[in-house]
């Protein structure tokens, strides 16, 4: 029986022959994660150095830290917070990059996302990866095992197969595939398992839809999300230089939990009630034509790359946010902010009246610009979970790039394909 | 993170009664309410757990009791006091149909025993006693009904004899 890409990569990692779902060892992650926290990060450095005795660390280049979080009220306590962070990465010797954007982009960026890697992180995002043809897992509070010790006790997870064909029509996007495959199955339609993408489909698809899709795979139970490597994301990985580049791609006769086929081309926008992404929190975002809205934000670890904003720009050209509704609009990361200022996409943003910010994750989090008690938000975050962008009274339905800008423009949630290309 | 409690592993068997029966998907926040998800302390949530399904749920619960899930129990962005609430009050386990990947690893590393076990919100009622032999999966009801989930692994069965992550990660790796 042949393996599936999540079991080749891990016995990769593991330094053994080969692996199988179920079983349970320690795996070396090619990269150890995390975006400073408190609560987290200092905690962590403190029981490495206290608690433990760390004083040096055997591989300080696995170790990778990014400032992406509390960026923007620039007051003491940020400073303060992000300072034990300098002062950590400093001791030990840990590459910490700062307010370059959200890190789940930044990382690939910087190649540490690279086809066949192993990525662990405290967050589960960091799952975004799988575009890449990498394995990115949240092990939460597990970090400080790998940390600690270089390695990570796992369960090597069974995979479901997602055969993908067709293509997206104007206005639909991988954030509609995503909660589509949810509404189908379940939020733990995929539970403990890594959700792996295939088909002419996935190969059509540009990356940064690719890592939108993955992003998000936490919320069908999913511990990981990977696409297979291509020439999409080989090209990827040579442009940025990484060097640990071991692409997986699974055996034909590869043993799936299960396989599902999805024609983009009949996927419709989709849009969650707030609450959570659970299946019944499912809608098209056609049967919720009509609901009133003052916020509309586009941007978070899995949206605002720039084929979001230039789904965004091509509703917004030429057309105005509605009268009483804030779009800000944050780019994933700095890179991607200079791109679509060169490709004129934020000037047309900007032009329709949207607010455009610099890359952090304090939008997405509440930190920045709170939701007011009993306002309806239009979002591409990760979570609408009550209070996650401020009040818990406030209402966040989730949405594409396109339905988020369609339903700036409306004033009122609108399902984007019916507004492009007007 | 600072702020979690330090309790002692479990006993090989746990006596208690079932304080609980959740639906599938369920979302932890909601013991304490999302409001009250920053908190740590004990008082503050001795005062909001459970008050919106039973408000006498605090004062009736016994060290030993363990809780019942459905499907998924945890899904959602699970925050750590919730878990706190429940095991100042003694609440000893959580058995439930299946749990959510993020919540089972978080409360996992706190040594928590989450066990899975098919069948059992069809076969718990709140007020059942009950026996769990955690390292088994197997749960005794009233009335000589036994069930049999599936046994953690030996891994997470060393993490929740030694109380947690923590504490087993110290004995395997600490220099000092």
């Amino acid at each position: 029986m042949g393996a599936t890409i999540t079991e080749k990569i891990l016995a990769r990692a593991a330094g053994v022959p080969s692996v199988r779902a179920g079983d349970n060892l320690p795996i070396r992650p090619d990269y150890m994660i995390a975006y400073d926290f408190p609560g987290y990060t200092d905690v962590m450095f403190r029981q490495m150095h206290d608690d433990f005795g760390i004083r040096e660390l055997a591989d300080p280049e696995r170790y990778v830290v990014f400032i992406d979080h509390m960026l923007t009220r620039e007051d003491a306590r940020e400073q303060e917070v992000h300072q034990v962070t300098r002062d950590w990465c400093e001791f030990y010797g840990i590459a910490l990059h700062e307010a370059r954007g959200i890190g789940h982009q930044v990382m690939a960026e910087l190649g540490y996302a690279q086809p066949g890697n192993f990525l662990i992180h405290f967050d589960g995002h960091i799952s975004g990866a799988g575009a890449f043809g990498a394995l990115g897992w949240g092990v939460r509070r597990d970090l400080l095992e790998a940390w600690v010790s270089g390695r990570i006790f796992l369960d090597v997870p069974a995979t479901t197969r997602f055969e993908l064909t067709g293509e997206f029509r104007p206005g639909v996007d991988s954030r509609d595939l995503v909660h589509r495959i949810i509404g189908d199955h379940g939020a733990d339609g995929c539970a403990h398992q890594v959700m792996e993408f295939g088909g002419p489909g996935a190969r059509a698809m540009p990356i940064d839809l690719r890592q939108g899709l993955c992003g998000m795979a936490m919320f069908t139970g999913a511990v990981s999300a990977v696409f297979e490597p291509d020439a999409t994301s080989l090209e990827h990985a040579r442009r940025v230089g990484g060097g640990h580049l071991v692409p997986q791609s699974p055996d034909a006769d590869a043993e799936y939990h299960a396989v599902h086929h999805y024609d983009l081309s009949t996927i419709v926008p989709q849009v969650v009630l707030p609450g959570s992404a659970r299946s019944a929190n499912t809608r098209d975002a056609a049967d919720l034509d009509g609901t009133a809205v003052t916020k509309a934000f586009i941007g978070s670890c899995a949206s605002g790359r720039i084929e979001d904003i230039r789904a965004a720009a091509l509703i917004l050209d030429g057309r105005t946010v509605a009268p009483g509704v804030e779009l800000n609009v944050v780019p994933t990361s700095d890179a991607v902010h200079r791109q679509a200022e060169d490709e004129g996409l934020l000037d047309v943003l900007r032009a329709a009246g949207a607010q455009v910010a610099r890359s952090s994750c304090d939008f997405c989090f509440g930190y920045q610009k709170p939701l007011q008690p009993d306002e309806n938000c239009i979002s591409t975050g990760v979570l609408n979970i009550s209070g996650r962008m401020g009040s818990t009274d406030a209402n966040i339905y989730m949405g594409s790039a396109s339905t988020v800008a369609a339903s700036a423009v409306a004033g009122s949630i609108t399902a984007a394909d019916g507004v492009t290309g007007r | 993170m600072s702020a979690a409690r330090n309790y002692p592993p479990p006993p090989d068997v746990i006596a208690g009664r079932v304080a609980w029966v959740f639906g599938d998907d369920f979302d932890i926040d909601l013991v304490i309410g999302v409001e009250n998800i920053k908190s740590y302390d004990a008082e503050f949530l001795r005062s909001k757990v459970m008050q919106a399904y039973d408000p006498s749920f605090a004062d009736r619960v016994r060290p030993g009791d363990v809780i019942v899930g459905g499907r998924n129990f945890g899904y959602g962005h699970p925050h750590y006091p919730p878990m706190v609430a429940l095991r100042d009050l003694g609440i000893a386990a959580v058995i439930a149909e299946s749990f959510s990947p993020g919540f089972w690893r978080g409360e996992t590393y706190n040594g928590m025993p989450l066990i899975t076990v098919a069948g059992i919100t069809a076969a718990a009622g709140t007020g059942d006693d009950v026996r769990l032999d955690w390292r088994t999966a197997t749960v005794a009801l009233p009335g000589g009904r036994t069930l049999h989930g599936t046994p953690p692994s030996e891994r997470v069965t060393r993490v929740i004899e030694a109380g947690g992550s923590l504490k087993l990660l110290l004995a395997e790796h600490a220099r000092t």
